[in-house]
This record gives C-alpha cells, structure tokens and sequence, in this order.
C-alpha cells in the first residue's frame, strides 16, 4: 500500500491536444479516490498514466517513495481492473486470478492456491473456478477481473469505469462490493467514472476533471454542497441543479418567479445591475402547500405554472419552463453540451413532496430554499457564494473519517 | 429466414456439381493406382481386377523413398521456420508504430505475386556458386521468402483481432513484453497459427518448380520432382499407374494433417475476452 503523488501532471499529444493539463493531486495511503468528469476529461488518460500504459509528457508520478516516471507498469506493482473487463480467455478463472501469482517464480504452487482460493473466497466465485470466462455472465466476469486486481499484494487499485458495462441493477450491487472489499483490504484506490452515484458513493474524495483541468477536489458533500464553480455544481447532482438568471437590484436579487435578498457572502463580490447565475438544487424546492411550517422562513413562496410532472412513487419532479435572456441561455446551453446533456428548453426541475397532486398544465404555489442557493458569475462560472468556512469544516470531517479508518 | 424449396434445392445441385467437379479427379487417380499392368487401358473408370501391385512398385524404389523423406522433413523444417518467423514479423506489424511499416507489407505482398520460374533460374546459377545446389537448405530457403509474406498477413489480421486491454492487463499483471506475447498473445493466436502452418505446409509440400531445378540427385529431391523421373515396370511402359499410386501416398500426409489441424481452428476462441 503506498500514497500517490501527482505533480503537474501533463499529457501531450503529438498533435500539441492537451489531454491532461497540468494536474497536481495526492491521494493518501488508504483512500479511495474517484476521477470523475463527462467524456474526453481525461480521467481515463490520467488513470493510465498511473499504471504506466500511458506516457507522462512532463510532471512527476510518485508511488510511496518512488517517482515512477520512467518505470514499466509491471515494475510500479499495481493492479488494475479494465472497463472490458480483459480476461484472458484461453484460462480457467483459477488461471486468470493465479496469472498476476504465476509471473513471479518465488511464489510456490500451495501459495498460489491459498491466495485464489482467498480472493475466491471474498469474491464468491468458488463453483466458478474451472470454468472459462466465455461461460461467465457479465457480473461473473466482473469479479474475475476484480480478483485478479486482489490476489496480489499492489501499492494501489485502479479501476477504469468498471461497472458501465453491467445492467442497473448489478451495478448496484457490484458497487456495494467494491466498498466493501476496499474498507475490508484497506488499499489505495483510483476509481474512473462517469457515472455519478459511483462517484458520491464510493469515493473518500472526488477529483472532478474537464478537458483536461483539475476543477475540485474535494468530499462528496463538499462537491455538493460547496462546489467552487458552476461546472462542479451542474455536474454533480440527479436531476441537475436548477441555474436560473439572477439580477442584482441594491440588497435584493431577481430571479425569475422570485426575489429574495443578495446573500451575504456575495454582497461584496456583485455591483448593482449585474447578472449572474443563481443556482438551486431541485430537492430545496417544495410545494408550498406540503411545506413543514418550521422551513417556510428559510426561503421564499412563488407561483408558477407546471408544464409536466413526473411521479415515481417516492418522489416526484415538477418542470416548469421560464423565459431567459439569450446571454444566459446561451452560457446554460454550453454547459449542457459539456456535461454531454442537451438543454432544449430553460426550465426548472424541482422535486416535490410524492404526495402533491399537482397537476399538469396548473399553476401551483412553490417554495425555494434560497438559503442553500448558490450564485455563479455568468463569464467565469465561478460560485460568490462559496463558503470556506464550511467547506474546510466538511474536509477536516473526511481526514479525521479516512484517519480513523486506515488506523484500523 | 426461411429458405424456399426452390433455392434450396438450387444449391444442393450447385454444391453436388462442385463436389463433382473436385473430387472425380482425385477417385480416378486413386482407382488409376490400383489398376495392375497394362490395366489401365481398359476403358473403365474402376480396375477390373483391385491389386496393390503399384504401391509395392512405388515403396521398392529408393526413388521414392528418399523423395518422401526429404519432402517431409523439408516441409516440417521450412514450415515451422516460417510460422515462427511470421507470428514475430506480424506481431511487430500490428502492434507496432515503425516507419515504413507499409512498405514492409507491400513488399512482402509483392514478393508472392514475384513468378516462382522467374526467379527459379537466376537461383539455380546462384546456387551452384555458393555450394547449397542440390542441398536441403538450398530448398528451404525460397521455401520460406515465398510462403512467410502469406503466413504474415494471415497472423497479421489474427493478431489485430486480439483486443490491446489482454496485452495491457498482462503488463500491469506484472508480464514482461515476451511473457505477454508468449502467454496470453501467442495462445489467442492460435488458430492464426495453424492456418498459417497448414497453408505454409502445403505450399512447400506441392512445390514442383524449385524441386526439379534446385536439385539433381536423391539428396535433396521433393515427392513432387520425383515423380516425374519415375520409370515403369519396364523401360517401354508409361509408369502412369505407380505416378498414381505415389500420388495417393503423399496425398494421405495432408489430408491427416488437415484433419487434425482442423479441430485446433476454431472460431471465437477470445470469446469471453471482452465484454459481450
């Protein structure tokens, strides 16, 4: 097990494309790091540069006390478990786990079976063993992938988006079993995903990547409570958080529906008339009528029309659509395209109570937490409402997490 | 889909015309060699009495005894020279980024096309001068410039089927460059191999031109070169009956080798590899 270092880190290509752009990042001993961004970010470049498939153009990789720039992947002595899985076909599952064992001739044949039979073991793949892959379901062979990352004693896991080619609901509980199997070993881990419950679920911490630029790396509820820019803030979140267009009016801010005072932490940052963006999670809306009375203060009360609802038993999501001036339009339209969505209409998505029987095409009353809201500067994207305070108080409570589990 | 009766029955005909086509030469020649004597004229597809008498001839002569063995042990030696050289040379083209690596396969697909009698007399001169006319390696060595561009661009297109991940993941497995190319690369190219081997086997095997002008004696004389100085029963006859039976002799190597190589080609052996 050992710590990685990266320092300004870049890959790039011969035709001068910068896929990785001067990246710093150190993982600790022990944690359990997720890359994550929309495709072409680079994430799965600098997961290779890591195990060494991939060429580092300029910048230091350090693993435990070593730089391993110059070295083979084989002598960096991790493992890593590929989005296709990459068995090797004409091997039993035994003889693909015991592959990474039987390169090293020190290791004798009795070692060899414990350490499969063990890995076997914590994989369930006991009745499997002779079997070859081509018989595998698409889970099996998932674990087979998983076990020969396990067998051996690495520095580090890496994983390239290893649960995408799995339906929902195996994805669910191969997810699960990553968790475990990484508490349980304890080994440093660099996980790529795009997929987002994998990111928030799995990671200590979440690097968020775009073209090539580290955005923020930070806890899981940091990304999503204090992201530090309207990127980090779109990106992370099911449905997407809400970016309306904001004017600043002396103290008050108008949004569309409604106005409510300039927070704070911002007021210094904006000048009167200014547009920004404002950006409010679907979850701190509510229908007014369902509201917990205690919560009304926080925030505001508006009336809307809603175009569509959709009700999914345990929570329901109301759009309503809203005019918006072609600036922000246009800015909300290219953060859609990068975050590989489509923006084909500014509207709101907010999540009600299930109970609300609202209904399509009525106006309802609403209420918005605008304690929670966040405001971008429309040309930078960078969040004015960010709290360090807070966001310094959520990391402390991450180390002192990853600390108490790694003293274990 | 469902097939009509109509087409179906269009193509059992049109297989049975091939089959035809292709195999009534073959029974002839086999019922041509157990025709005994002057039998042969006797106008009727099948001997009128079945005798073993010209394969008897044929096992008599030294002629054909020795030609067998150079024939088998030359096609064994240029054949296993020649896949091993492929599998490296196409491992190279298709894993590899070299300049002129076009050129490389160009030139190799140039060189089969080359007429093997075109370049069969300038050798024959050569040859003689450097003392490897009427030799085994003198045999070996056109052998094996004519038939490894062939098994190159067989493996070539075997190996580029073989998914990059199964190299990479034997690499940070800890697998050295030539344990990844010998455990997982060469095994999942196996069926490259053998159809390699198999088509190398038989061109050498049937190689008539290079046999009769690069060699002069029994030392290194193939099958196919023999035959043509055997001679009959008698100085007057045509040997046509025991140049069938020998036929059939060299014949049973390569259909054994054929059915025994077939089994080891099976398709979708790196199913499961991949995700699927």
């Amino acid at each position: 097990m050992a710590a990685i270092e990266m320092r300004n880190i870049v890959k790039e290509y011969g035709d001068g494309f910068k896929a990785v752009n001067d990246i710093s990042l150190s993982i600790a001993d022990g944690e359990f790091m997720i890359l994550v961004g929309p495709s072409g970010c680079g994430k799965s470049t600098l997961l290779r540069m890591i195990v060494g498939l991939e060429d580092i153009t300029s910048g230091d990789m350090v693993i435990g006390d070593d730089r391993v720039n110059e070295k083979a992947p084989r002598d960096r002595n991790l493992s890593m478990v590929f989005q296709n899985y990459a068995l090797y076909p004409h091997l039993t599952v035994f003889e693909n786990i015991a592959f990474p064992l039987r390169l090293n001739k020190k290791i004798g044949e009795d070692e060899i079976k414990r350490r499969v039979n063990e890995a076997a073991d914590m994989l369930e793949l006991h009745e499997h063993l002779e079997r070859k892959p081509a018989n595998l379901s698409g889970g099996q062979r998932q674990r087979v992938a998983m076990g020969r990352a396990i067998v051996r004693q690495v520095n580090a896991f890496l994983f390239d988006e290893p649960l995408s080619n799995l339906d929902a609901k195996l994805r669910g509980q191969m997810r699960t079993e990553i968790s475990r199997m990484q508490r349980r070993l304890g080994t440093t881990t660099v996980y790529v995903t795009h997929d987002q419950t994998e990111a928030m679920t799995l990671g200590d911490r979440v690097a968020v990547l775009r073209r090539g630029f580290l955005q923020q790396v930070a806890s899981p509820r940091e990304l999503y409570e204090q992201p530090v820019n309207m990127f980090v803030a779109g990106f992370i979140g099911s449905p997407p958080m809400n970016f309306l267009p904001a004017v600043v009016s002396g103290q008050r801010l108008k949004l569309p529906f409604l106005e409510t005072d300039l927070p704070a932490i911002a007021s210094g940052k904006v000048t009167d008339g200014q547009l920004l963006i404002a950006g409010i999670r679907p979850e701190h809306f509510e229908d007014a009528r369902l509201l917990d009375p205690s919560k009304r203060d926080r925030g505001v009360t508006f009336r809307a029309k809603v175009d569509v609802t959709e009700w999914l038993g345990d929570s329901q999501y109301a759009y309503i659509p809203f005019e918006a001036n072609e600036e922000v339009t246009k800015q909300l339209a290219d953060l859609a395209a990068e975050l590989d969505s489509e923006a084909l209409r500014t509207q709101l998505i907010i999540s009600i109570d299930a109970m609300s029987r609202l209904r399509e095409n009525h106006e309802g009353e609403f209420w918005a937490d605008t304690s929670r809201m966040h405001l971008f500067d429309p040309r930078t994207g960078e969040n004015l409402t960010r709290d360090e305070a807070a966001a310094a108080d959520l990391a402390s409570y991450e180390e002192e997490e990853l600390r108490e589990r790694t003293a274990q | 889909m469902k097939v009509s009766r109509r087409t179906q029955a269009f193509w059992i005909a049109g297989a049975i015309l091939i089959i035809a086509y292709a195999i009534i030469p073959v029974l002839w020649i086999i019922s041509l060699s157990f025709k005994e004597g002057d039998d042969i004229t006797n106008k009727s597809f099948l001997p009128s009495t079945w005798s073993w008498e010209n394969y008897k001839t044929v096992f008599a002569s030294d002629l054909f005894t020795t030609a067998l063995r150079n024939s088998v042990g030359m096609s064994l030696i240029a054949t296993t020279i020649s896949v091993i050289l492929a599998t490296l040379a196409a491992y190279a083209i298709s894993r590899l980024d070299f300049p002129g690596k076009r050129l490389v396969l160009g030139v190799a697909l140039a060189i089969t096309v080359f007429p093997v009698i075109a370049i069969a007399t300038p050798l024959f001169d050569l040859w003689r001068n450097i003392g490897l006319y009427d030799t085994w390696l003198g045999l070996i060595i056109p052998y094996l410039s004519y038939s490894l561009p062939l098994s190159v661009y067989v493996l070539a297109a075997f190996f580029r089927e073989i998914p990059w991940e199964m190299e990479q993941a034997a690499q940070v497995d800890g697998a050295t460059a030539w344990q990844a190319f010998r455990r997982v690369i060469v095994p999942l190219a196996t069926p490259g191999v053998f159809t390699a081997a198999i088509l190398t086997f038989f061109a050498v095997w049937n190689d008539f031109v290079f046999g009769i002008t690069l060699t002069s004696s029994e030392a290194a004389r193939p099958v196919p070169a023999a035959l043509a100085f055997f001679q009959g029963a008698s100085q007057f006859s045509q040997p046509t009956a025991p140049i069938a039976a020998a036929a059939v002799v060299v014949t049973i190597p390569v259909v054994i080798l054929v059915l025994l190589f077939q089994r080891k080609i099976v398709a979708g052996l790196t199913n499961g590899a991949v995700k699927g």
